[in-house]
């Protein structure tokens, strides 16, 4: 009995929980609205003049639609990415104002309010390039795009194109005026902003598909999406939203059909269930597994033997070079890997011209992090092969170098294997980190299919799986290896 | 075949050496002896340029060496190669089997060929006593099997002179006598050996001559009978006691 009545309370608390959300903000005075500071211009972004605050076309919304509900207007930092299973599953923000489309997709996770915005998807190419104009011309070359937007579903939908992925709306344009890319898909907002700060690029025939930007709320709390549809209606009406956009450059024709808007009520897609369709699915995972090995292995090779020169360089150089490789074992240790990739694949085609492919990039990168762990490892190794042997070396006429070929490297590297492999495993899933330049590998592709379906849990045991099969399948060669290198076993 | 004066040492403050003179002919086996710490080892590894004198003369195998200065690589090479070491401790190779240690140094120093080295090899650990054990890993074998194998690494190389530093010391009393076995045979073969040892027992069966190093000096030398059975010096008579009782 109590636990049925336990029960009843529970459920009642949250059923309470859901329809009183408009009467907790309402009681607090405040509204939290998630986005995120890394949108860039003209959306939300640090102004110039004082750094610490932040502006934008929908900073200023939201601040207008919180004076029209009579709250106070509160930002939450969150990945975009994520908004929407934060808003769906956490209590960090009440509702979403950023840039999110009023797409089939969307709708599917979340109930959105009437449109703020109208956007359309505008294709960027470089000035020069004159033949590149529209997306089936540019079959089978790389386009930027921002992950989990509109543009990329467009893309997708489309098909022809090599779709690059990039975390926020300012490296891909770089990465175009670089030749990395050979056009970009963006919201029009985002290209209006950008293109007075990149001359050699222009925009490339007209909208390919127009769409709205509306408020996302979770769809249990109806009443206070009734309310920001009236706010958003009022301030369409009495020319709050044309003042603020047209302040930021982003008042054109398009804001016409603002007005006219009617809810034709989109055909809201199903929830995926991603093991029915694991044909589809599986095969999307493995094949941007193929990305995660063969970065980690290239990685991996330019770690083994760049360690090797250090450790080297480090226990028998002269001063000088083993000072210059203990620096950099430190250098490299010390300082955050993601810094390393952007350092290499942003800093270096900056400051030298040196335009390394992305893929080039996360390989150099995780090399680069990787040898000084390598060397250390293999200090480790030479040290514990016994100064007697290397003393009978020499005594046998060895020279230095030959005792160090013939008697402490193999040793050594018995040694240090387990901790090697150790290494290759572990940069084995922090590659996931590459995806920062635009690299779709394993973790990345997750991300995107998992934020396309909703279904975190299934996919995500269908990624573990897959890391799991290929650390374990690596951890066993090793071990096969590491038998092998060990005829004698200690 | 080693003509050392005025051998000098420091480490730091220390004289380990301090001014050894020494002569020895070739086909002589001759024992070194004494306290721990009195520089018996720094001796030898003085002699083959494991490490390098502050002071001194040494002439050996041929090759005049002088402290003042670093050694040519290839003075050094052939230096090695004609004065064999073997230690304590054995220092085999131990990712190698007991024959690839022992055709280890003619195959990558001397540069000869695989073919005949092997042969050579095989005789030499049989010569030893471990015709069986070629394939063997040095953890699989005793210690007195792995001092052997290491006797016939020395060997291999076909040095002139032979340098051991305690060669039974790191083995059980029982499995000493193996050892013993192959040197004595080493001696009656004429090979010219400088042992430095505390195994009485070794001393007595190989030895021409011996001598008592103390405070990084010979204090006492002359034929082995002679300062085994009879030394002259007290301080010898008191070592011998002690290692003795």
């Amino acid at each position: 009995m109590l636990q049925i009545r336990l029960l009843t309370f529970l459920f009642g608390t949250l059923g309470l929980l859901g329809q009183d959300l408009w009467s907790e903000i309402s009681r607090k005075g405040a509204l939290r609205w998630g986005n995120d500071a890394e949108g860039g211009a003209p959306y939300i972004y640090h102004d110039p003049v004082d750094v610490s605050r932040l502006i934008g076309f929908e900073v200023e919304f939201a601040e207008a639609l919180c004076a029209r509900l009579g709250l106070r207007s509160e930002f939450v930092q969150n990945n975009w990415d994520l908004l929407v299973p934060v808003l769906g599953t956490g209590d960090a923000f009440d509702l979403i104002i950023a840039g999110l489309e009023r797409t089939p997709e969307n709708l599917a996770r979340l109930s959105m309010s009437r449109p703020y915005f109208a956007f359309g998807q505008q294709l960027v190419v470089r000035s020069n390039d004159l033949a590149l104009s529209s997306l089936d011309r540019l079959k089978d070359r790389p386009v930027g795009v921002l992950s989990a937007s509109a543009s990329q579903r467009l893309l997708e939908r489309h098909g022809g194109v090599r779709i690059r992925i990039y975390q926020d709306n300012v490296n891909y344009f770089q990465d175009l005026e670089l030749g990395r890319v050979d056009a970009v898909l963006a919201d029009s907002p985002i290209v209006e902003a950008n293109l007075p700060l990149h001359p050699q690029l222009r925009k490339a025939g007209p909208f390919l598909e127009t769409g709205f930007y509306a408020v996302g709320v979770r769809p249990t709390d109806r009443e206070l999406l009734r309310r920001v549809d009236a706010a958003v209606e009022a301030l369409l009406e009495d020319g709050t939203l044309k003042k603020i956009y047209s302040r930021y450059g982003v008042w054109g024709p398009e804001q016409e059909r603002l007005s006219a808007w009617r809810d034709e009520g989109l055909a809201v897609r199903q929830r995926i269930s991603v093991w029915r369709d694991w044909r589809v699915y599986l095969p999307l995972l493995l094949r941007a597994s193929v990305t995660t090995i063969w970065v980690t292995c290239g990685g991996m090779a330019l770690a083994v033997l760049l360690g090797l020169v250090l450790v080297l360089a480090r226990l028998h150089g002269p001063t000088p070079i083993r000072w210059l490789a203990v620096a950099y074992i430190e250098v490299f240790r010390g300082t955050p890997l993601l810094l390393q990739i952007y350092f290499i694949y942003f800093g270096l085609a900056q400051q030298l011209g040196l335009r390394l492919s992305a893929g080039l990039a996360a390989v150099v990168a995780l090399g680069l992090n990787y040898a000084a762990n390598e060397a250390e490892n293999y200090r480790a190794g030479i040290q514990g092969v016994p100064q007697g042997q290397v003393d009978a070396g020499l005594a046998l006429g060895m020279t230095r170098s030959l005792v160090l070929r013939r008697v402490v490297l193999p040793q050594a590297l018995r040694l240090c294997l387990p901790s090697v492999t150790n290494d290759f495993i572990a940069m084995f899933k922090d590659s996931s980190i590459v995806s920062v330049i635009a690299l779709v590998e394993l973790t990345k592709e997750y991300q995107i299919r998992a934020i396309d379906t909703g279904d975190y849990v299934g996919l995500g045991l269908m990624t573990a799986g897959i890391y799991f099969t290929i650390s374990y399948a690596a951890s066993l060669g090793a071990r096969h290896l590491e038998r092998r290198l060990r005829r004698d076993p200690h | 075949m080693i003509h050392i004066e005025g051998l000098t040492k420091r480490y730091g403050e220390r004289r380990v050496l301090d001014g050894v003179d020494w002569v020895q002919a070739a086909g002589e086996t001759t024992v070194l002896f004494g306290g721990s710490g009195c520089g018996k080892s720094t001796l030898l590894r003085c002699l083959n340029q494991l490490e390098r004198a502050d002071a001194g003369r040494i002439r050996i195998a041929g090759h005049d060496i002088d402290p003042a200065q670093a050694p040519a690589a290839d003075v050094l090479r052939r230096l090695r190669c004609g004065v064999g070491m073997v230690f304590q401790q054995f220092h085999l190779f131990s990712h190698r089997t007991a024959l690839e240690n022992v055709m280890e140094g003619p195959l990558h120093v001397l540069g000869r060929l695989q073919g005949e080295v092997r042969q050579e090899a095989l005789d030499l650990l049989s010569r030893v006593g471990l015709e069986g054990h070629a394939d063997q890993f040095p953890h699989q074998l005793s210690g007195g099997q792995q001092q052997r194998v290491a006797i016939a690494r020395a060997l291999a190389m076909k040095p002139q002179v032979l340098l051991l530093d305690e060669p039974t010391s790191a083995l059980d009393p029982q499995l000493r006598e193996e050892v013993r076995r192959v040197l004595r045979g080493l001696a009656e073969e004429g090979m010219t050996m400088l042992v430095v040892t505390h195994d009485l027992r070794l001393a007595r069966q190989i030895a021409d001559r011996a001598a008592f190093l103390d405070g990084g000096r010979i204090l006492e030398s002359g034929p082995a009978e002679q300062v085994f059975g009879n030394p002259v010096h007290e301080r010898t008579q008191q070592f011998l006691e002690e290692v003795h009782s």
